[in-house]
């Protein structure tokens, strides 16, 4: 392969692959396995080396070229099911998930390994199908990982999902997302609690390619100590996607002296009957807000937590699931305990 | 602000872009191409130093090894650099601006045609001009009366005779001579532009401002303008711009350094209204500019205000170095592309001091086929405790053929700093066109009037003498849009 | 003066006036009543001309022309004015300038001079005073933060600055005070001449105490269910709509 992704190309401004990772490391990573479980009507198979075709970028490309197998999951017409993938070996991995026309699918990822992975995950959304998707990365200073996801969703279907990343050497998470049918939706959430050296990266491209779609978009990013949390997103919206209605919010409030953010919110508008807009902010705690706390008797640190925690608040509400959003939102309580000690 | 002048602009359309004659004048040209040679000539053209010559042939050779940049959203065929001119000026106006009853009657009547009578008599009161020509400064008016007061306002050709120290401690000083393609381009071949000096503690007299015209034909255009504002000063400057109607594309690669020492401000106003091309994307300049302004000492301010109607391409980045302690950036922008037109333009806010403070307003209209594009950056320095910045980027689309991109990039490095930033992108209300129509008022004269509210915070920061000019060319600019 | 005939329309594919007959005549104050719905709007945005509003069958027909076949703007230049139930905000357009602009614009599709600035000034300065409209106000942008009642009494102003021949009001009286009732009301009654009409939705008896109809016309489900002098608002302020659509039915 060629040259490691680095802060000199576009897409990777703000996280330098190169940097991170030898350039053998990763052509001699190893296949990547999942533990598997499996809930409702869902069939799992072997995934056959040809039926990757999803639009990934730079390094799921190259995951795609190095997993000779992996794993297919498959829901059919008008079923239910869950999943959980639990990343057991790093290296690189390939997996692809359909979800057929008005079936539903709750997709939980989760990882315990460390060292280096490379995951390519190619989503289809059959038209009015239902999927929701949680992912979690936990806190590991050490591993690299990338994660890059091609999803399309055909009309009336909507993808839910959100990502939670506690912060890694280096973690990138690529979203190509494709709005492929009338009335398609997605939501995208997540938050970023990092601490001390970690680094965290979501990167979205959302394209709009057909009309009355609709793309939401709300990141909520803290970070302590010398740490880097980024977003970058992009949203297309096609010629001739009339109808297009697209928000994106990406907050990120920097606690460390020496940790940095970085928000790059996109807007590329081939239409003209759109509704689209974006905000994104960064800051500190409001002081005045700190002040009315402690004047109430809280104690800075606790004042400080819960000011934290309300601004995390609304992205990880995003996760319907009310069982997900309770370990979830304990596994963020944990990661600011941590911040804050 | 006086009211929008709505219904007089549509009246006084006439032809699209009036300013599209040219002069029939007898030319001196530089040998077509560029080289050594060029840069040589130019030099010797314009008297200059030994030091002045050793600089551009510095910058020649750097361009060189340099490659045209590709990262803007912009499309054009490559540039045949040498098959164009890069300097030209009216045979009779070779030694300079003379004085004012000595120029050359047809200049006089150019500059007259484009509504800049030179005559200080008729000029409007409170405004002094400098008037570029192709690669000459024609006429600089009202010098005695700022010399006066202590300012220097001249072509900066006699600034490098007449001035040397200042320009050898600041040309170069903001945007470095190898900054980029185009800047070094003009580093080596630079022609005219202005020349600003404001001493310590004051306060310019009158509004400054310079009128560049692109005449000759197969010819660049490469101003560079300097301007410094000493401790405690504050000046206004204000530049327009306007070239014949031709097939060709023209080139006019531009490099703007502001200084503003500690205390100081300087406010710079653009009109730009190059020709654009015609309705089929034809011909029009390529406007390639770089401006940079360095907030030096503390408390200084730089404000930017942009008008962007005209040219074939705009690739423009009017920036802020807020170095000083509580220094203030403002970048306030409107631009519009119909037709063909294609502008990637937007503004860059490097945070560098304790309390610096920015703020960009950005309104990008786009009509027709043309593609519109914001691109800015706002970077926090670790240095930089409490930055503050606000930036709000709107876009308006006119029809379904155009395009509007947003691509803001937003860095930050001190955890004490604020920055926020706000963008919308839609299309003209209908409501609101359907409650003008009810109210009697015309299709395109209810487009230039609720685009003219929409960029209404914009248009207030222009002087008041410029900011109904202004108001007339955004109604203009969208002639053919709609219906 | 305005003949409307078995009208039908359909907005976005959804057919809303269903057959509607109207006439009113040169110097007459109609008013139209019906529930929320109804149509009302609707067929106010008709006259208007408002994109969108389809017109499957019927003709409007106004001082003799077709009135379908204009462009909204000519119809205003031609004297139809259309107080809106919500007017709308365009920011960045100051509401003097948006007069001045306006008011010329019809002048000039009518063949008629400009008004300069001063000239206008002093018009509008006139007519504000009469409706309580403060100077600071008219510097604002256009609707921008009003209030619902001040967005009402703007829309009167440029009633009476502008002088139409048929004014058609949808709901000015909704979201006024008492005494912003009686001053709109006393400025439409300024207008009221043998030459002009109006046409005055709304959904209050209260109103028509101020502003006395000839003809009043209940409209439900798209047509005219029942039609009567002023005491027919009083009937329906007593028993209510369901009982007048049980006894037209
Ligand atoms: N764009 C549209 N698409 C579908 N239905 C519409 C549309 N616009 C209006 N309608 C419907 O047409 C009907 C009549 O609306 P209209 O606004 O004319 O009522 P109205 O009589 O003015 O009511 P109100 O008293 O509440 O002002 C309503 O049922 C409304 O929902
Ligand atoms: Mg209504």
């Amino acid at each position: 392969m060629s040259a490691l992704p680095n802060r000199r190309v576009e897409d990777w401004k703000y996280t330098d692959l190169r940097n991170a990772i030898e350039g053998e490391a990763v052509a001699s990573a190893p296949v990547a396995r999942w533990s598997v479980t499996l809930s409702g009507t869902v069939e799992q198979n072997e995934l056959p080396e040809i039926m990757a075709r999803g639009t990934h970028g730079e390094m799921g490309t190259v995951a795609a070229a190095h997993a000779k197998s992996g794993i297919f999951l498959h829901v059919g017409k008008g079923e239910q099911g869950t999943v959980h993938l639990e990343l057991s070996n790093a290296g690189h991995g390939r997996a692809l998930i359909v979800v057929e026309e008005g079936a539903s699918l709750t997709l939980r990822e989760t990882m315990s390994v460390g060292d280096f992975s490379n995951i390519a995950i190619e989503i289809v959304a059959g038209p009015n199908a239902q999927l929701h998707h949680i992912r979690e990365a936990n806190a590991d200073g050490e591993s690299v990982r990338v994660s890059d996801y091609s999803i399309r969703i055909a009309q009336g279907a909507t993808y839910r999902a959100h990502f939670a990343d506690f912060g890694a050497k280096l973690s990138r998470t690529e979203l190509h997302i494709a709005l492929e049918g009338e009335g398609a939706e997605v939501h995208l959430s997540g938050v970023s609690v990092l601490g001390d050296g970690g680094h965290a990266d979501v990167t979205t491209r959302v394209t709009h390619s057909a009309g009355n779609a609709q793309s939401t978009q709300l990141f909520k990013l803290i970070a302590g100590g010398k740490s880097r949390g980024v977003y970058q997103g992009k949203v297309s919206v096609a010629e001739g996607a009339n109808g297009s209605d697209s928000r994106q919010t990406a907050k990120g409030l920097l606690l460390g002296e020496r940790a940095e953010i970085d928000l790059k919110p996109e807007l590329e508008i081939l239409a003209d009957d759109v509704k689209c807009a974006h905000g994104a902010a960064i800051g500190d705690l409001d002081p005045e807000s700190l002040f009315y706390l402690r004047s109430r008797g809280v104690a800075e640190p606790e004042a400080r937590a819960l000011l934290m925690r309300a601004f995390l608040e609304d992205a990880v509400a995003e996760i319907t699931d009310e069982d997900i959003r309770a370990e979830v939102w304990s596994h963020v309580e944990a990661a600011l305990a941590e911040l804050t000690a | 602000m006086a009211a929008l002048e709505t219904r007089e602009q549509v009246a006084a359309l006439g032809e699209k872009y009036k300013y599209g004659f040219v002069t029939d004048i007898e030319m001196e040209r530089a040998p077509k191409g560029l080289s050594e040679d060029t840069v040589r000539f130019i030099s010797a053209k314009k008297g200059e130093p030994e030091w002045m010559l050793e600089w551009r042939l510095g910058a020649y050779r750097r361009w060189r090894q340099m490659r045209e940049p590709t990262w803007a959203r912009v499309h054009y065929d490559p540039i045949d650099y040498e098959n164009a001119y890069y300097y030209a000026a009216p045979k009779s106006a070779a030694d300079g601006p003379k004085s004012l009853d000595e120029i050359d009657p047809k200049l006089i009547e150019t500059y007259n045609k484009l509504g800049i009578p030179l005559n200080e008599q008729m000029l409007l009161a409170g405004v002094a001009v400098d008037a570029v020509f192709d690669s000459v400064s024609v006429a600089t008016t009202f010098k005695e009366k700022l010399s006066e007061a202590g300012v220097i306002f001249c072509p900066i050709s006699e600034a490098i005779r007449d001035y040397p120290e200042l320009v050898k401690k600041y040309l170069g000083s903001v945007v470095p001579v190898t900054d980029n393609f185009f800047a070094t381009l003009n580093s080596a071949v630079f022609s005219d532009g202005s020349f600003v000096y404001v001493p310590k503690g004051v306060r310019c007299p009158m509004e400054l401002s310079t009128y560049f015209r692109i005449n000759a034909q197969g010819t660049g255009q490469f101003e560079r303008t300097l301007i410094i504002a000493d401790e405690g000063s504050y000046v206004s400057y204000l530049e327009g711009c306007t070239a014949p109607k031709r097939d060709e594309n023209q080139l006019h690669a531009a490099v703007v350094e502001l200084v503003a020492l500690e205390g100081a401000e300087i406010k710079y106003s653009t009109v730009q209204n190059w020709y654009p091309g015609d309705e089929e994307g034809k011909g029009g300049i390529y406007n390639f500019v770089t401006k940079r302004g360095d907030c030096r000492g503390a408390r200084s301010k730089i404000s930017w205000t942009q008008v962007e109607t005209g040219s074939a391409i705009t690739w423009k980045y009017p920036s802020c170095l807020l170095r000083g302690d509580d220094s203030v950036g403002e970048f306030y922008s409107i631009a519009i592309a119909n037709h063909f037109q294609q502008a990637d333009t937007g503004t860059k806010m490097h945070h560098l001091g304790k309390n610096t403070r920015s703020r960009i307003i950005s309104k990008g209209i786009s009509a027709g086929q043309a593609q519109n594009t914001y691109r800015g950056l706002v970077s926090v320095h670790p240095r930089a405790a409490n930055a503050r910045n606000y930036t709000q980027c709107d876009s308006l689309l006119i029809g379904g053929k155009c395009g509007a991109h947003t691509v803001p990039y937003i860095e930050s490095r001190n955890k004490s700093a604020r920055i926020e930033h706000e963008a919308t992108t839609s299309k003209i209300a209908e409501d609101q066109l359907f409650y003008c129509l009810q109210r009697g008022i015309p299709q395109e004269e209810a487009v230039a009037l609720i685009v003219n509210g929409f960029c209404r915070e914009v248009l207030q920061q222009l002087p008041m003498e410029f900011a109904v000019e202004a108001q007339k060319l955004v109604g203009i600019s969208l002639e053919g849009s709609v219906g | 003066m305005l003949e409307i005939e078995g009208l039908h329309v359909a907005v976005s594919g959804k057919e809303i006036l269903k057959g509607l007959s109207l006439s009113i005549a040169a110097g007459e104050v109609h008013a139209i009543m019906g529930p929320n719905g109804s149509g009302k709007s609707t067929l106010s945005y008709v006259l208007a001309g408002r994109e969108g509003y389809e017109i499957i069958s019927g003709s409007i027909r106004y001082r003799g022309e077709d009135l379908a076949a204009m462009a909204p703007e000519e119809r205003a230049a031609k004297g139809v004015f259309l107080a809106m139930q919500y007017p709308v905000e365009i920011p960045g357009v100051t509401t003097m300038n948006f007069l001045k602009t306006a008011l010329n614009a019809q002048r000039r599709a009518r063949g008629e001079k400009d008004i300069d600035a001063l000239g206008v000034l002093r018009l509008v300065r006139e007519k504000a005073k009469a409706l309580h409209i403060s100077e600071e106000m008219l510097k604002r942008a256009l609707n921008v933060g009003f209030s619902g009642g001040e967005k009402k009494r703007l829309e009167i102003l440029q009633m009476a600055l502008f002088e139409p021949a048929l004014a058609i009001l949808d709901e000015t009286d909704s979201g006024l005070d008492i005494d912003a009732l009686k001053v709109v009301a006393d400025g439409v009654n300024g207008l009221r001449s043998s030459e002009r009409a109006m046409l005055v939705i709304t959904h209050y008896q209260r109103l028509l105490n101020h502003i006395v109809p000839d003809r009043v016309h209940v409209l439900y489900g798209g047509r005219i269910i029942k039609e009567g002098g002023k005491e027919l608002a009083h009937e329906l302020e007593a028993k209510g709509y369901a009982e007048i659509i049980r006894e037209a039915a």
